[in-house]
């Protein structure tokens, strides 16, 4: 599966379009990584266990993307874009969504 | 108070309205998803693309904003679920459904905006959330919105 | 360029687990942990409470209590007369460290408590349903008891020690969680406490045994007091209660007074006048 976020794959020919796909999680670290972070957000600095939760969030999100990308029978997601909310504290929400396409 | 009133209150009265709420979130979220369903597969020849360029061979006659927006909460037995999970962390699956109902729901608004005007297509869609009925309070109201918004077209050549 | 409709696979961005059973395991995970604090907390708090200082707990404590003092600054004659047979019976405790106090607390329900700083507070309603000086003598010997092991210290010590965790993990979590936690917490503190209540109690029967002879009317008290559960029976109501049921606690007398060769039976004083009217 090609990804990118740009309108088409460099180098490549658009041939068919399917539509919009996307995938979106909802995920929280355990209460130990909360407290942990309230205290380093005293000083400041990477709250390390945020960054982890917001990579696994981005991760979950695209691989839903791209499941729903190839159950269409797609090569490519193009013009990617994510979005993210706050239904609850302390959790990542993310949206990610593209076109799929297949290209040559 | 007497114990026994006492525990009752303290303890039945949220339990029951967690199995009362569980029930009719449960059958809600059903019908919503069975509504969906069928829209989705009603406008399905309707293209609804992230892509901003028009294919080539469209002929286009005009063009407008579209907009399709949302915004859903879930059940008090699924906010008492993800009130579980933020302990554990991990996915918070009772969440999951709202996030895609909400998406869904926009899009096909956004579809259906598009049918309204008489477009045939939508281009360059982009989809924004936002938490608006949980501003004043952090955990009372868990709502989500979602707006969905594009450009659509009116095509001389019907794709 | 071509348009294909289609539709991609439903169900892909939600988890497919049962919502009941992702409750399931949630609750019982939070039930579990607080059970588990809950336990470790009472644990350290019966390590810790021995080795307050009776001094530090005194002067922590002293002056929160209205200890029934008149405006002319003499002691009530009712707090007199209690306080004259608490210290009979602390007699027989000879290694107390404490100066005991007594307070008298206008409220329905028949009971009497230990309080940091040597404070023993009754109630009205405890003063007008005993019948005989040796039923009081008992309520007093088993707060003497509560004292000796220092179990107010540790009452309080579990409860606050557990509720500043909950506070702690309340910033964090969600407010069922923590409420639902905190509950798991005091069930599994109950254990502690009916332990100190049967120990509290055969304190209170060897007192009673030193001063009179006999333990006679020890029991009297459980006896003609209803059950302090009201409505809640059996098996639920010896699981949600902190004090044992009172059939259980009469049976466990009896089984410590024949242990230890104490008669049941004995002539009883009569009671000095302690209603309020007079």
């Amino acid at each position: 599966m090609i990804l990118s976020n740009v309108e088409t794959v460099p180098g490549k020919q658009i041939t068919n379009f399917f539509g919009v796909v996307s995938g979106s999680t909802v995920r929280a670290k355990h209460i130990g990584r909360d407290i942990m972070a309230s205290f380093k957000n005293i000083v400041g600095g990477e709250l390390k266990g945020y960054t982890e939760l917001i990579t696994e969030a981005r991760e979950d999100a695209i691989a839903r993307m791209v499941q729903e990308a190839e159950s269409l029978g797609a090569n490519a997601v193009v013009n990617i874009r994510f979005s993210t909310s706050s239904v609850a504290q302390g959790a990542a929400e993310l949206f990610a969504y593209g076109t799929a396409v297949t290209v040559e | 108070m007497d114990p026994f009133v006492e525990m009752s209150v303290r303890l039945g009265i949220p339990l029951a309205l967690l199995v009362v709420t569980y029930f009719i979130g449960t059958a809600l979220e059903r019908r919503h998803y069975a509504s969906i369903r069928e829209r989705e597969s009603r406008w399905r020849n309707l293209p609804a693309i992230t892509i901003r360029s028009i294919p080539s061979h469209w002929q286009v006659i005009e063009c407008t904003l579209i907009t399709g927006s949302v915004v859903i909460s879930v059940d008090y037995f699924k906010r008492f679920l993800a009130g579980l999970r933020m302990i554990f962390g991990g996915r918070v699956k009772a969440y999951e459904t709202l996030l895609d109902r909400a998406r869904r729901e926009a899009l096909l608004r956004l579809k259906e905006d598009a049918v309204e005007r008489g477009c045939q297509a939508v281009v360059n869609v982009r989809l924004e959330t936002c938490r608006l009925a949980n501003a004043r309070k952090s955990q009372s109201i868990a709502g989500l919105e979602v707006l969905a918004f594009g450009t659509g077209v009116k095509l001389l050549n019907v794709p | 360029m071509k348009f294909k409709p289609s539709l991609p696979e439903d169900g892909i961005n939600v988890s497919h687990t049962h919502p009941l059973r992702e409750a399931l395991l949630l609750v019982g995970g939070v039930v579990a942990i607080g059970a588990a604090v809950a336990t470790a907390v009472a644990v350290a708090v019966d390590l810790a409470a021995p080795h307050i200082p009776i001094e530090l707990e005194a002067r922590l404590f002293s002056g929160w209590i209205d200890r029934g003092v008149e405006d002319d600054g003499a002691v009530a004659p009712r707090e007199r007369l209690l306080a004259q047979l608490l210290n009979r019976m602390a007699r027989h405790w000879p290694e107390n460290p404490y100066v005991f106090e007594i307070a008298i607390w206008d409220q329905p329900e028949p009971n009497a408590v230990a309080l940091p700083g040597g404070v023993i507070a009754v109630t009205n309603a405890l003063l007008e349903s005993v019948e005989s000086e040796n039923e009081l003598a008992f309520v007093l010997g088993h707060e003497l008891g509560h004292f000796h092991s220092r179990d107010h210290l540790r009452g309080l010590g579990r409860g606050v020690a557990f509720s500043l965790l909950l506070v702690a993990l309340g910033v964090g979590g969600g407010g069922s969680a923590v409420q639902l936690a905190s509950l798991a917490g005091r069930f599994a503190q109950r254990d502690f406490d009916r332990t100190q209540e049967i120990e509290a109690d055969r304190f209170g029967l060897a007192l009673l045994a030193a001063e009179y002879g006999h333990v006679s009317g020890a029991t009297a008290f459980f006896e003609h007091l209803p059950e302090l559960d009201g409505p809640l029976e059996g098996a639920f109501a010896s699981y949600f209660s902190t004090h044992p049921l009172n059939a259980d606690r009469i049976r466990a007398l009896h089984a410590a007074a024949s242990e230890m060769g104490w008669a049941l039976r004995g002539e009883r004083q009569p009671l000095p006048l302690l209603s309020p009217a007079r």
